[in-house]
């Protein structure tokens, strides 16, 4: 083990091209991050085709060093011109931007930037520690359980896209079929073709993502003629000397912050389609709540900067574990790094960090310097950022929408996939323009053929159908689908509604069904947890029920 | 009862539905022991158009929050609103037609100086940044890919020619 370790550090730490490419990639992260309009989401795609070329790590080292830089880039628009550049640093401008307005820009920087060091150190250690532990748990996975997985993860994503559930339900359907298009992967035979060669070889993955998330979000950026032609921020920031010392210093003394936040962003990581946007604003109010200065937040409280961007760092080792450990993406980030992947012929699963343990432990040891390079770059990065906001946005976006077809073209060397991307892209703005969310279309896309994959297996094995429910794995989680298909209506009830008062109780209750089925008396243990605290919360909820 | 965009596009989704569905019986069978190459976009075009349905009827019942209001439609407006993402399709269009003609070079540049200047105004000092900008970016990201990352762009018959 130690010598995998020691031969992935040194594929990092030891390979100057690696160390070059993450410092342009955290580069380039902390820059899209700072940009508002811009997203670290598109950074990472936009990166993709770079990667065409490079070993496995070191596209994925890029990719990370993006990743990580966009979290920390998000917070110097805000703080110094009070616009999150992206939704992971919308509750870091809540006490960042007053505290920079009240004459300490130095410092609130500084606070930012070492709350997202450390809580992306907090995240690199648990994703080191839990993605094995979690693998191995994946071990134990059949068809039937990893295709209730993917179900699951869909619906998640469905339900914490936002918005209308059942035009969520229809896009993660248009996504899974989409993939169905071409020649199935099982039997050879094309599907959906109508006669044109060109879509025997169906839709790659890549430049569907492309067009869907990066076309769409170009178009939507230059939709407002006066908007697209100012410069991408009015007000813009000065340079300022980061105080690194004091910002250490105030955070050490409020470690249980620190802690509270990493942990709530690596929760929200793990969960799939839960990001930063999320874990941001859970640990800012848990930040509140917690604190003893409540009145002070809004107004340049540390521990309101701390907060937010500890999670949001977290969340991106969150979100590393989900895909390292099963081969299921977290958000968009981690599912472009699925596809860098499969470009490798590489297939993440629960036999992922066995099988390429190099690459593995490559993808832990770059999220760690990533973090290294972040601080590092952050002074150097102040000083572009200043000028890249003076470019008008059409500007960006014309170059941006050639260089997504060149890179596009880059991936199969064929122009078909160009006009692929062009049709998602405008399919992507349609949607988005009449409310549909994006994210579940494309993890469709990105799980479709597994989960065909998964069933096809599942139903080669044995017929029975039951073994969907009968199987203790599948049916947990074809009962957290369940529950989070619901989840939005009991967001949306009221709480003194019946329905409001038993969906948390009679979800635990539901769950610990299949802890029981599946024997292990660890598993059994938090099973019987997981009963008696719903049953206390029924017993507590219908007995206020009769009392009103 | 109302006509609002939810009910045009759920209308949309069933027809594709049933086009799809149509189409999915035409999917040949190898004959192969296992599932059928028919079976899973059969599943999901069959929960496609049950959710299309609900779409359907909620928006049928819904508020008249989105309905369509014929009389006060300005097209005038509409245009207005989409004529930047209608700039961008119409020259992606065209660079794509041309990229066999142009090749990826010649048709990067004028793709990106054509959307800079429809999108950015016709003033000459614009015109002069603009072909300055695109120049320079296409052919910095031209050299990237064909000699940094040995990728064989398409030349175009222009350049062949030449």
């Amino acid at each position: 083990m130690i010598d995998v370790i020691l031969q992935a550090f040194a594929s990092i730490v030891l390979d100057p091209v690696t160390l070059g490419l993450m410092f342009v990639g955290t580069l380039a992260g902390i820059l899209a991050g700072a940009i508002p309009g811009f997203t670290i989401a598109m950074g990472v795609i936009l990166t993709l085709p770079f990667t065409f070329g490079m070993t496995a790590v070191q596209g994925l080292a890029t990719m990370l060093g993006v990743f990580v830089g966009g979290f920390s880039g998000g917070l110097m628009s805000c703080m110094l011109t009070g616009i999150p550049g992206t939704p992971s640093s919308v509750a870091t401008t809540f006490d960042g931007f007053p505290l920079v307005r009240s004459g300490r820009p130095g410092l609130a920087l500084g606070l930012g930037l070492w709350s997202s060091f450390f809580g992306g150190m907090i995240s690199a250690v648990i994703l080191v520690a839990l993605a094995p532990q979690l693998a191995f748990l994946g071990l134990e996975f059949g068809p039937w359980d990893y295709f209730s997985l993917i179900i699951f993860a869909l619906t998640i994503t469905v339900s914490l896209s936002g918005g209308n559930i059942t035009k969520g339900l229809i896009a993660g359907l248009l996504g899974l079929f989409a993939a169905t298009v071409g020649e199935d992967e099982i039997n050879g035979v094309a599907r959906f073709t109508f006669g044109f060669d060109d879509f025997k070889q169906g839709f790659a993955f890549l430049p569907v993502l492309i067009g869907l998330f990066a076309f769409s979000q170009l178009l939507t950026d230059v939709e407002d003629d006066k908007r697209a032609k100012s410069p991408l921020m009015s007000q813009s920031g000065t340079v300022v000397k980061v105080e690194h010392r004091q910002a250490i210093l105030i955070i050490l003394k409020r470690w249980l912050n620190l802690f509270r936040s990493s942990f709530i962003g690596i929760f929200t990581g793990i969960l799939p389609a839960a990001g930063g946007s999320i874990s941001n604003i859970l640990a800012y109010d848990q930040a509140k709540k917690a604190s003893p200065n409540r009145s002070n937040f809004g107004k340049g409280e540390y521990d309101g900067v701390i907060a937010p961007e500890a999670a949001n760092n977290a969340t991106a080792g969150g979100a590393l574990i989900m895909m390292m450990a099963l081969g299921i993406p977290g958000d968009i980030v981690t599912a472009v790094m699925l596809g860098a992947l499969m470009i490798h012929n590489i297939i993440p699963g629960p036999t992922f960090i066995q099988d390429e343990p190099l690459l593995a432990y490559g993808v832990f040891i770059a999220f760690f310097v990533a973090h290294f390079f972040m601080v590092g770059l952050q002074a150097f990065s102040l000083r572009i950022f200043l000028l890249v906001t003076k470019i008008p946005m059409y500007v960006l976006a014309s170059v941006i929408l050639a260089y997504c077809a060149i890179g596009v073209f880059a991936l199969h060397n064929i122009v078909f996939d160009i006009w692929v991307m062009f049709f998602f892209g405008v399919i992507g703005y349609f949607m988005k323009k009449l409310g549909f969310p994006l994210a579940p279309m494309i993890l469709g896309v990105v799980l479709g053929k597994l989960a065909e994959l998964n069933l096809a297996r599942a139903t080669g094995i044995s017929d029975d159908m039951l073994l969907f429910i009968s199987r203790p794995w599948s049916l947990f989680f074809l009962l957290m689908a369940i529950i989070s298909v619901i989840f939005p209506f009991y967001q949306e009830a009221k709480k003194e509604t019946l329905f409001a008062k038993l969906y948390v109780p009679i979800s635990m209750i539901v769950l610990s069904l299949p802890l029981f089925l599946m024997g292990s008396p660890v598993r059994m243990i938090v099973a019987a947890i997981l009963v008696l605290t719903g049953a206390y919360f029924l017993y507590k909820r219908t007995s206020s029920l009769k009392t009103t | 009862m109302s006509i609002n965009k939810d009910t045009i596009v759920a209308i949309f989704l069933l027809l594709f539905c049933g086009i799809m569905i149509n189409s999915s019986f035409d999917i040949e069978d190898p004959g192969y022991q296992g599932m059928k190459a028919s079976f899973w976009p059969t599943i999901v075009l069959c929960l496609l158009s049950v959710m299309s349905l609900v779409m359907l009827i909620k928006s049928m019942v819904s508020s008249t929050e989105n309905n369509l209001n014929f009389e006060n439609t300005n097209s005038q407006n509409i245009f207005l609103k989409f004529k930047n993402a209608s700039i961008c399709f119409l020259m992606f269009i065209l660079f794509l037609v041309f990229l066999d003609y142009l090749g990826m070079l010649i048709g990067g540049v004028l793709f990106v100086f054509g959307l800079l200047t429809l999108l950015g105004g016709f003033e000459i000092k614009k015109i002069i940044n603009h072909s300055i900008i695109s120049i320079t970016t296409i052919g910095i990201m031209w050299s990237i890919f064909t000699f940094g990352l040995k990728v064989i762009l398409p030349e175009g018959e222009i350049l062949r020619i030449w």
